[in-house]
This record gives structure tokens, sequence and C-alpha cells, in this order.
């Protein structure tokens, strides 16, 4: 059989499923944000039962794979007379996946703020939802930029899942590519290439909101040093 | 997930759709109104479907569709799928009918029905000038290589235990023919067309086929309870093994005709 040689089409053809990917991305990213806030207010939440329905939530989410999500409302909903194209099959799986490691994390965030921050708010007579918003929120999404990055950038990896509804994104262009030129080394270390720039902006998103943000006051050296070195 | 996590989920897809589905008016009818027809071929699996250098679809199974939506005077579109994934395309109903490579198999034949074979898959274990083997029982101790899912891997795997030998999977051809000609591999079964591509991949290897493991059946894969589609396929296929156009596309990109067997006379 004939090999095809790589040329600028199949590299057109890698870059159109990148940008896919970047679409796929940026709506589980924006949509499963969305609904994490939601999730990790609920999880902090006064009620005992919206708490308990929130981790029920999380728990569900997090042990189900979200290829097996994206499988069953592709190819499962038709049965039931609904039609759903493959982005809005992958798009739903990922925001539903998204939004739980994100409630979840988040929930950490707002709960890492110290205790004396709440306690003082309350006694300055703010209402729970001027405590939330003016004095824990702020102090959490500082806390809470590292580990979102770094999830963001899990989902950029975790949209190569949506082949499976016949989506055909940067890997799966990929493995279509590379069966029909047959030069998987070159072919994977384009991907590889791709995907690192996607990824890589955002991990530099990450310094700039860090600096934006105020970062960790650092401690005054001299302070440090003032600590005394408790030993045994 | 692995993939026999997701062969579970096709037949509980398979039940459900059998359970839950009310009697709804005749595919061929419905395929015929809308003037175009949904066939689900897998692109990423040469030389029956592949991108061509303009990335454009060819191969033998892509040509049959075309030639089957010209002769029905319909528009084509192709169904994006994977291996795995192009019986539940037409268990949802996202495409009418299945082109790409199926082998006609008796647990497929429980969920889905096949037309009359339109072309055959010869399955062959190939490898290097060193390896010396003619038959199933010469592979005694050593290790075959397959892509993932295939008919080959269904067949070996059954055999294996058997015959006392073992079966590797990987998951795309491509990645097959490098296993076989960066030395990874150094027996590997699948279709010739693709222990040719081995040796062209590296010519040092060569990559030659030692025995032909079987000839596989190649059919249309539809829903059941189309009679009508059923017949209207059945009748299609048996035309264009009569005219030869099928031989025609089978010789293209194999570079031998179909089995006698499955060639009828020729009608002018």
């Amino acid at each position: 059989m004939t090999l095809v040689p790589l040329g600028p089409n199949q590299i057109a053809f890698l870059l159109h499923g990148a940008v896919w990917t970047v679409v796929l991305s940026l709506i589980a990213c924006l949509g499963g944000g969305a609904l994490g806030m939601v999730v990790a207010l609920c999880r902090v939440a006064p009620l005992r039962a919206v708490r308990a329905a929130a981790a029920v939530y999380i728990q569900a989410v997090q042990g189900t794979p979200p290829l097996v999500a994206m499988f069953l409302l592709y190819f499962g909903l038709p049965g039931l007379g609904l039609n759903v194209p493959s982005l809005l099959a992958a798009s739903l799986a990922l925001i539903v996946n998204v939004s739980a490691f994100l409630g979840e994390i988040w929930r950490g965030c707002i709960e890492s703020v110290p205790r004396p921050q709440w306690e003082a708010a309350e006694c300055l007579a703010l209402s729970r939802t001027q405590r939330m918003l003016r004095v824990i929120l702020p102090q959490a999404v500082r806390i809470a930029i590292p580990p979102t990055v770094g999830f963001s950038v899990q989902v950029i990896k975790n949209t190569s899942l949506a082949s499976v509804v016949g989506f055909v994104e940067l890997a799966r262009a990929g493995q279509i590519v590379n069966n029909s030129v047959f030069q998987p080394f070159l072919i994977y270390l384009l991907i590889a290439a791709i995907y690192f720039a996607m990824c890589f902006p955002l991990s530099w998103l990450n310094r700039v909101l860090e600096r934006r943000t105020g970062g960790w006051r650092r401690r005054p050296a001299a302070l440090t040093a003032a600590i005394p070195v408790v030993s045994a | 997930m692995t993939r026999t996590g997701l062969l579970g989920a096709t037949v509980a897809l398979a039940l459900l759709a059998c359970a839950g589905t009310p009697a709804r008016a005749d595919k061929l009818a419905d395929i015929m109104k809308s003037g175009t027809i949904r066939i689900s071929t897998d692109v990423a699996i040469p030389p029956a479907g592949m991108m061509n250098a303009q990335m454009q679809p060819t191969g033998s199974d892509v040509e049959t569709a075309e030639l089957l939506a010209h002769d029905w005077g319909l528009k084509l579109q192709f169904v994006p799928t994977t291996g795995p994934t192009r019986i539940p395309n037409v268990l949802s109903g996202k495409a009418d009918i299945i082109i790409s490579t199926l082998s006609v198999t008796p647990d497929r034949a429980k969920v889905i029905d096949f037309s009359r074979a339109y072309t055959v898959l010869q399955s062959v274990v190939g490898g290097g000038p060193a390896i010396k083997v003619t038959s199933l029982a010469g592979l005694r101790g050593m290790t075959v290589a397959v892509t993932r899912g295939t008919t080959q891997d269904t067949e070996l795997t059954g055999l294996a235990a058997a015959n006392g030998f073992t079966v590797q999977r990987y998951d795309d051809d491509a990645t097959l023919v490098t296993a076989g000609a960066t030395g990874q591999s150094p027996l590997i079964a699948t279709s010739v067309a693709l222990i040719d591509a081995v040796k062209q991949k590296n010519p040092a290897s060569d990559f030659a086929p030692k025995f032909v493991l079987d000839n596989f059946d190649i059919a249309i894969g539809l829903k059941k309870g189309e009679p009508r589609l059923l017949a209207k396929l059945n009748e299609w296929v048996l035309a264009n093994l009569r005219n030869g156009k099928l031989n025609d596309i089978y010789k293209k990109f194999y570079k031998t005709d179909l089995p006698a067997a499955m060639r009828p006379p020729l009608v002018q």
C-alpha cells in the first residue's frame, strides 16, 4: 500500500483538531467552573441537607469515568428519543466532571481561609452573603488559583476522551493522520508540542494571576530568622 | 475504561434498543426520503478507511460506500467512528449502515443484521526471515502482536491458550506497523496490506506473510428488523459482485482479486 507523505494538508488537519480541543476545553472549564462554584457553595452551606447532597454529587461524579458518561449520553439518549450531537454529549459529560472536581477544590480553598477571618466578619455584623462576598471569597480565590489552573491543564488533556463519540479533536486527528502517514514518532511529538502550546500559557497565566492578586505576603526575613528553632 | 467495558455498554444499549423502541417507519423509506445515506466508516483502518494526501477519506470501504450512494442516487454522509463504536452508531440511529471492515461473527449477529458479504479480509501472520513458522501450531512459546478489538485479536485470543502462544495488543494499525518495523514485535497478525507497510517502513525487517490465518467475510451492518433495507443491500452487493465493481475496488487496494468463491460469474 502507498504511504502518504506528511505535508501541509496533514498539519492543517491536526490544527483543525487542535481548534476543537480548545473549544471543548473552554466549554468544559467555563461551564464546569460555573456549576463548580454552585457545588462549592453548597458544600459550605449552613443547611446540612444541602451539604450532604453536594457531597453525594461529588462522590458520584468523581467515582465514574467521563468516558462512560459521554458514551451513555451519546449512544444511550437516542434510545429515549433524544438525539444528542457529539459536541453536546462531550461538553455535558466534561462540564459535570469538571464541576465536581472544581467544587471540591474550591470547597477546600474556602475552608482554608483562616478561622479568625470568619469570626472577625461575624463580629462586624456582616450578613452571611456579605461575609462570603466581601471577606471569605476574595481570600479563597487567591488560594484557589494554583490548583484551579493545574486542574484546567488536566481538563485540556481529558478532552481527548471525546473521540469515543466520534468527535475529532487533537488526539483523534493525530491517530487518523498517523494511520495514513505511518510516522508515529513525528506525529506524536507534534501532538505533544501542540498540547504543550495550549497548556503552557495557562501556567504562565497562573503566575500573572498570583502576582495580580497580591500573592502570599512574604514573611520578612528578619522575622523568620527571629523565630526560635524548637529542637529536641 | 477498557474496551471490554465499552463492549459491555454496547450490549446494554442493544438491550435498551430492543426493549424500548416502538415500531418505527421503514428505514429504507426514511433514507430515500431524506436523500442522504449516513454510513459509519472508520477512517483510521488502512487500507479500508484512511486519508489521502489531501486529507480526504479514501480506501476500499470508502469507495464501496461512495459506489453504493452513487448507485442509489443518494448523498453520502460519513459518520465519524472508531472501531469499537461502529455498532453503537447504527443501534442508536446515528448512522444508517456500517461499511467499515465489519467481519461477520456470531456475537455481532445477535445485535445487528449483516448483508451478504461484499468483500473479504485476509488475515495473515507475518514476520521477518529469522522466524520460521508455517502454521498456528508452530507459534508455541511465541508472542503475536495484533490491533486491539480486531477480528484477528478475537480469533487469536481464543486460540492462544490451546496453542501456547501469547497475544500482544496495540491500539491501532499504525502502532502495530511501527511495532513490526522497529523490531518490538517480530510477529504480527494483520492484513497482507499492512505486512507490506511494515516492509516499506523498514526494508531491513524483510517482513513477509508466514501463513494465512483466515479469510473473514466482510459485510454491511444494519439495525435488526429492517427487511426491506436488508433485501436492497443484498441485491446491490450481488449485482456489484457480478459486474466486477467490488472486485475492482478490492484489487485497487489489496493488489489481488477477491477469492473465486466470492465472485459470481460475470454478467454482461
